[in-house]
């Protein structure tokens, strides 16, 4: 488990490299201090380990900002997508928005429905809490990539794996907590090694995607604006009959 | 237990989805632009034939002939809806070129491809209404107004975002 962790590690170091290398910091500012705290989350596991309760605060305090960071990730790349596309920009919004209305209502219902009682209900309470965010955060990231499908949206590179790298991180990270709560202590361990092994998994899918070069696309005839617009005209013609 | 249960189904829905879209990417990079038959489309989406064939044979016979009308209408648009989707990766490169013309050409030809996309989608509403019940002929008087919004959101946003992008809203 201490390799695992040490590895991961060394891929968060690579990660923040990478990207101050790559300028990408500029492009990607929220997803750049995403990979930041999550490093200092890391380190501060290393530093403040001997000390329970002083890592108790920090470890919440950056895991919050992470999950704050993780919807603004999202939202970053939601621009980015639609940075090409002026025609979808007014209804992509309000869909994002009415999407983002009916999670936080989602992730609302979560934490009245399962929030504990009793003496460990600080810490199983903040459990909740992190699983309604990420409830949101998952729900926002399934929006993105079925708006995208429904538009026809062209995903880049870098938006693509910074997105699928934190869906899957995200999605294990929701089960796990959800199951957390609720199981023995033998199986907590194995959470937490899915966890560090999906985290891992996710840090190598942006390193992959950040510094693999993209593969020469195949070359196609575009068509002229004239086929376009005889698509357009039966288009219509169809709409309108 | 429930709220859990559904909580750990969303989780690994999402994973599903993920690994659609991944796929999906890849066969989005090889997929090309594909010829439509627009003349061979028109016939199909032809009112009068549908009226023709309505008096001619028996309401059966009618619902069994318009649903294949609609299956076949229903891959044209589909086709049309790939295309543009192919068009606008084919032109990304393009839209950031640094050539001010190219760059200008391209955003022009990616809006319109993406106005194309949409109506498509609206052409799918219709279509699936009628496969499901084909007497109905859904007419302008209920698409048209919802159009007509959507049109004047385009011109609007072209107006604020690309002003010298705009010509297309008046195409749809």
């Amino acid at each position: 488990m201490t390799s695992l962790v040490q590895f991961g590690f060394l891929l968060q170091l690579g990660l923040v490299a990478a990207l101050l290398i790559k300028r990408l910091w500029r492009k990607f500012p929220y997803f750049s201090f995403y990979a930041v705290v999550s490093l200092l989350h890391t380190t501060s596991y290393y530093v403040l380990r001997q000390h329970r309760g002083a890592y108790f605060y920090t470890y919440w305090i950056l895991e919050s900002i992470t999950v704050l960071l993780g919807l603004a990730v999202v939202y970053e790349i939601f621009q980015h997508l639609l940075a090409a596309q002026p025609a979808l920009h007014k209804l992509a919004k309000r869909v994002f928005q009415v999407a983002a209305i009916a999670l936080l209502a989602a992730g609302t219902t979560v934490v009245y429905l399962q929030w504990p009682s009793g003496a460990k209900s600080l810490s199983s309470g903040v459990f909740v809490v992190e699983e309604a965010s990420r409830v949101i955060e998952i729900g926002l990231l399934v929006f993105l990539f079925l708006f995208s499908s429904i538009f026809g949206l062209h995903w880049r590179r870098y938006e693509f794996g910074i997105a699928l790298g934190l869906g899957i991180f995200v999605a294990v990270q929701l089960a796990v907590v959800t199951m957390n709560a609720r199981v023995g202590l033998t199986v907590v361990q194995t959470l937490s090694f899915i966890r560090i092994i999906s985290y891992s998994s996710s840090l190598l899918i942006w390193l992959g995607y950040i510094l693999v070069p993209e593969s020469v696309a195949v070359q196609a005839e575009v068509p002229k604006r004239a086929q376009l617009e005889q698509w357009n005209r039966a288009m219509m013609e169809l709409i309108n009959q | 237990m429930i709220v859990t249960m559904i909580v750990i189904v969303l989780a690994l829905s999402a994973m599903g989805i993920f690994y659609t879209q991944v796929r999906s990417r890849r066969n989005a990079a090889l997929q090309a632009v594909r010829p439509v038959d627009l003349q061979a489309f028109r016939t199909l989406m032809d009112r009068d034939d549908e009226a023709f064939l309505r008096g001619n044979v028996s309401s059966s016979r009618f619902r069994r002939l318009k649903r294949q009308r609609v299956g076949v209408m229903l891959r044209y648009v589909s086709r049309i809806a790939g295309n543009a989707s192919a068009v606008v990766r084919l032109s990304e490169s393009a839209r950031l070129s640094s050539d001010p013309d190219v760059a200008e050409a391209a955003a022009q030809v990616i809006n319109l491809a993406t106005q194309i996309r949409m109506q498509c989608l609206l052409a799918f509403g219709k279509l699936s209404l009628e496969f499901v019940v084909p007497s109905l002929q859904l007419t302008p008087a209920i698409l048209v107004p919802r159009y007509q919004a959507l049109r004047e959101n385009v011109r609007l946003l072209g107006t604020l975002q690309t002003q010298q992008l705009t010509p297309n809203a008046e195409a749809i």
